[in-house]
């Protein structure tokens, strides 16, 4: 023996996992995901990922050597988070975007808190919230084919159906990572391989359809939920952010509370909030809570449970129906039958429901055609509707959707008129929704608008009778909008000084309910 | 039906490929051997001879002293060459006997013979496994006299026979079971008869199915004695794993296993024990394993305790030829000890020589990262510890939390933690250090009381 012997305290052997082999491993599962994402979005979104992953690993190499600290950025994890960002991401943003995206998650977020294991949120997701904040508009501006489309989300958020077959393989638009289905199958390989654990990733999509079934105002219908699952980054929060090591607990039940606690929130913050982006946000403030989980749950050693106690001390082994937690019991059963009870009251009530609305709604209607007292559904409108099926009605109206078509009555029964209720998507900030009152001839009664966020003093502006009025008591075939003013003709309408995009949206969506009274009531009603 | 296996626990490779198939092979020590005083848990033994006395193989020459003890037998005879401090396997300098070997192994009485032992009473039983210097030859080297005289024997339900072998690479204790099952069942026979109340167990590794049809078909017919298979999972083989198993029992680390009606022996040490009863014949040999990819001849051995490691190497041909040992282990790789020198004696708890021309640790150092925060740890260890935050708390000095909330000291340091991590993170080594501190701090304090 020529040559010394090592020495070292046992063991003396290692498994061959390393952190590098298991960043590999998720980079290898999101793959079909990026694919996916590549063949949908064209050359440009494997551009934009290869800068947000070169800028994470270039960011941590540099930083290393500034600090001259151990060449950290071989472990792979800037990768992942490099290729995470991109798929959180709309695949047209320009090229600053990633860049940018990438150098705050890992300078930021990752290196300036001490590197891998020491960041406190996961670095990818807060490097797209970055973004979200910086580049509101870049960031949620969707393209398929070259042009803007609203992500499946808004369209749910605006109550239309959406198609949940497009979503599962990624082709509805969205950013760059949206296909579900890459999306499962990589996420349940990890599982399956215990790199992420079922008690985070399963806990957050089913506390997540708990809230979303509960308040959604659709109860547990299978649809809509898939459908709300297929939105807004779950699954990939679910599988791929929730689940990262750093910033999640270390034990089972932490994992559990943890992941029932996000899903929670996330389902809160999609029912009753207003950022599509939500999903994000809920991950990021379960983040903030696992210091105090990996505080506060430790669980006990084996030997020291109650039920071990027990036996140590010689008492017989109990059954089974001892052993079950009786508060687990009582919570499952608590749930489910709230659960059942709330779709129920949801089933039974909901013509009852569509009743209220329709008074509801009576008042706006009122105001756009004074002259009706009672209201009805048109029944031909309806069909019309149907058969659009949640399409944008038209292709020259913009992205406006054909809501509901009423007929007005007189004291006698007699139709006096008609209320079309249209959505534009095309609005400064998302959608507005408006009543058009139409006299029998065409003739526009008044608008009214049901839904209206535009930027107040601006957008906002289209609800003052200024604007609206303009478009009383004219019978026209469609209005155009003057964008400098000085309107001389029936069809011209002025905007609203500095929201043009706006004052398109509410004039395309006039003309839609317009051209949707005189085809489909006028013309299919005679 | 018993369930096969605990929670928690590895895979790793178990490399038993070198030598399973390899049948034991008496190993006769050429050169002189020296017995260290101490080769067991407890107080060192006291010697009875003096430098230059005449010795014959199985001769008392360091008598046991106290209770937690045990004899050191002669293992050759010859001539007492030193009573003096000698380097020992971990490197440390130990008190030790050196014997001059002749060359003629001449016994003290004929081994070979049977005696008649139908009269036997239990005290004579413990007297001759006392005599007999035996110790738990699994590696813990507890007295095994001891151990079997329990405050309450007739509360002992289970005799668990360890035949797990869970470490890898190690294959003796599988030949032992192979070639000597008759005898290992009536060691564990007469040891029966110490417990009236309990049921012999010999619970072995689903990995050794030679050793199970073997045990199987010695035991068959007994009524109290029944051979159970294992998963293959380290650390099976651990005491507390076997009991989890066995008696579905998880013990904290106050309680003996005889306190939930349990005994654990390791198989070679009821071998010893049926050599000790049935033929008078002392501990001073015992199977191990020479192996590891730099060995040329991989094997199982009966070895005479005090033959010096390098000299075993050279029973199992030697070094390979183009390898160089990168490590040479007392024991498998998971609870064995580095060496720095073969030139070292073999004592009564070593089962085995590994030797390794690459350094397992030595690559996982290179790959060392920050810790991940993955869980995985906590998902191996047996005792269902946090070794993740258990060495953030010692990391933090926070050792009142490493000790009360993450019942640190619970910790049986089977490395399944180290083994597993993917950051390459010393864990079960910070919680030995941990440990140690914490029993330092204690100490300091009991002093400061008692100075009061």
């Amino acid at each position: 023996m020529s040559q010394m012997l090592n020495l070292s305290t046992g063991p003396h052997a290692r498994d061959k996992w390393t952190t590098a082999y298991i960043m590999r491993v998720v980079v290898i599962a999101l793959l079909p995901t990026a694919i996916i994402g590549f063949i949908v979005n064209g050359w440009y979104s494997v551009l934009m990922t290869a800068i947000a992953i070169i800028t994470a690993v270039l960011t941590e190499l540099v930083f290393d050597k500034i600090c001259k600290k151990p060449d950290t950025w071989k472990d792979w994890s800037a990768v992942v988070t490099g290729l995470l960002l991109a798929l959180s991401l709309p695949a047209t943003v320009p090229w600053y975007i990633p860049f940018l995206g990438s150098l705050f998650a890992i300078l930021v977020v990752k290196c300036f808190f001490g590197g891998l294991g020491k960041n406190f949120i996961n670095p990818a997701l807060a490097g797209r919230c970055f973004l979200l904040i910086s580049f509101v508009s870049t960031v949620t501006t969707f393209k398929v084919d070259g042009v803007s489309t609203a992500t499946p989300l808004v369209d749910l958020a605006a109550g239309k159906t959406v198609n949940v077959t497009q979503m599962f393989l990624g082709t509805a638009g969205g950013v760059l990572g949206s296909s579900i289905i890459a999306l499962m199958a990589g996420g349940l390989i990890l599982w399956a391989m215990d790199i992420i654990h079922g008690e985070i990733c399963f806990s957050v999509i089913v506390g997540f359809l708990l809230i979303i079934g509960l308040f959604g105002g659709q109860g547990f219908d299978p649809k809509f939920l898939m459908a709300h699952i297929s939105g807004g980054g779950v699954v990939m929060g679910a599988f791929f952010m929730a689940t990262d090591y750093t910033t999640s607990p270390v034990s089972r039940l932490g994992q559990l509370v943890y992941g029932c606690f996000i899903g929670v929130l996330g389902g809160l913050f999609r029912t009753f909030g207003s950022s599509a982006d939500s999903f994000s946000y809920a991950i990021i403030i379960g983040n903030l809570f696992t210091p105090l989980i990996d505080t506060f749950i430790v669980p006990t050693p084996y030997a020291y449970r109650k039920k071990m106690i027990a036996l140590q001390r010689g008492e017989k082994k109990k059954k089974l129906k001892d052993q079950i937690p009786i508060p687990v019991v009582v919570i499952a059963i608590v749930t489910l039958i709230a659960g059942i009870a709330l779709s129920g009251v949801f089933t039974m009530t909901k013509d009852a429901i569509e009743e209220q609305q329709l008074a509801k709604k009576a008042a706006s209607y009122k105001e756009v055609m004074p002259e009706a007292e009672t209201f009805e559904v048109n029944a031909a409108g309806k069909e019309a509707i149907d058969a659009l099926n949640g399409e944008v009605y038209g292709s020259s109206f913009g992205r406006s959707r054909i809501n509901s078509a009423i007929t007005g009555l007189d004291s006698a029964g007699n139709a006096v008129g008609y209320v079309i209720e249209v959505t534009s998507n095309d609005a400064y900030d998302g959608t507005l929704t408006i009543s058009v009152g139409i006299a029998s001839d065409g003739t526009i009664k008044g608008i009214a608008f049901t839904e209206l966020h535009e930027t107040p003093g601006k957008g906002s502006l289209c609800d003052e009778p200024a604007f609206k009025d303009q478009y009383k008591d004219r019978n026209v075939t469609a209005f155009k909008v003057l964008k400098d003013g000085g309107s001389t003709l029936p069809e011209e309408i002025d905007s609203v000084s500095g929201a043009t995009v706006s004052s398109r949206a509410v004039t395309n969506a006039v003309n839609a309910g317009l051209d949707f009274y005189r085809t489909k009531i006028q013309g299919g009603g005679n | 039906m018993a369930k096969e296996t605990f929670r928690g626990g590895i895979h790793p490779n178990e490399h038993k490929e070198y030598s399973r198939g390899v049948a034991l092979k008496v190993y006769e020590t050429k050169g002189d051997v020296i017995l260290p005083l101490s080769q067991n848990i407890g107080r060192p033994a006291k010697p009875v001879v003096k430098r230059n006395d005449p010795v014959l193989v199985g001769q008392v020459i360091g008598e046991a002293d106290g209770f937690v003890s045990a004899n050191i037998i002669a293992s050759v005879s010859g001539k007492v060459k030193a009573v003096e401090k000698r380097r020992t396997l971990n490197g440390s300098l130990q008190e030790c006997i050196v014997i001059e070997n002749d060359g003629a192994f001449t016994p003290l009485k004929d081994y070979s013979v049977r005696e008649d032992i139908s009269w036997i009473t239990n005290e004579e039983i413990l007297a001759r496994i006392k005599n007999a210097g035996i110790v738990g030859l699994g590696g813990a080297g507890f007295p095994t006299h001891v151990k079997l005289a329990p405050k309450d024997p007739l509360a002992v339900k289970y005799v668990i026979v360890n035949g797990a072998e869970c470490e890898p690479y190690l294959t003796c204790d599988d030949q032992l079971m192979r070639a000597m099952g008759d005898e290992i069942v009536e060691g564990l026979k007469l040891i029966l008869k110490l417990f009236p109340n309990a049921e012999g167990v010999i619970a072995i590794e689903k990995n050794k199915p030679e050793a199970i049809a073997s045990m199987e078909r010695a035991a068959e017919g007994n009524t109290k004695i029944r051979v159970q298979p294992l998963k293959t999972k380290y650390p099976q083989g651990g005491e507390k794993s076997l009991i989890r198993v066995i008696a579905g029992i998880d013990t904290p680390r106050a309680m003996l296993p005889a306190d939930v009606g349990c005994i654990v022996i390791n198989v070679g040490t009821v071998y010893a024990c049926q050599r000790a009863i049935v033929y008078n014949e002392p501990l001073y040999r015992r199977a191990m394993t020479v192996t590891g990819d730099a060995v040329k001849e991989p094997g199982n051995f009966i070895v005479r305790t005090g033959t010096l490691f390098s000299e075993v190497l050279e029973a199992a041909g030697g070094v390979k030829e183009g390898v160089e040992a990168r490590k040479a282990l007392a024991g498998g790789p998971m609870m064995g000890i580095s060496m720095p020198s073969l030139d070292v004696p073999i004592i009564k708890l070593n089962n085995g020589l590994t030797l390794l021309s690459v350094d397992p640790v030595e690559k996982a150092d290179a790959a060392m990262t920050a810790c991940l925060h993955c869980g995985r740890c906590t998902t191996v260890c047996p005792i269902g510890l946090m070794p993740q935050m258990m060495a953030d708390a010692f990391i933090a000095q926070d050792l009142d939390r490493y000790e009360k909330k993450l019942y640190g000291l619970e910790c049986v340091e089977c490395g399944s933690c180290t083994y597993i991590c993917p950051a390459k993170r010393p864990l079960m080594q910070t919680f030995k250090q941990a440990k140690a501190e914490i029993a330092a701090v204690k100490a300091a304090k009991a002093a400061a009381g008692g100075a009061k």
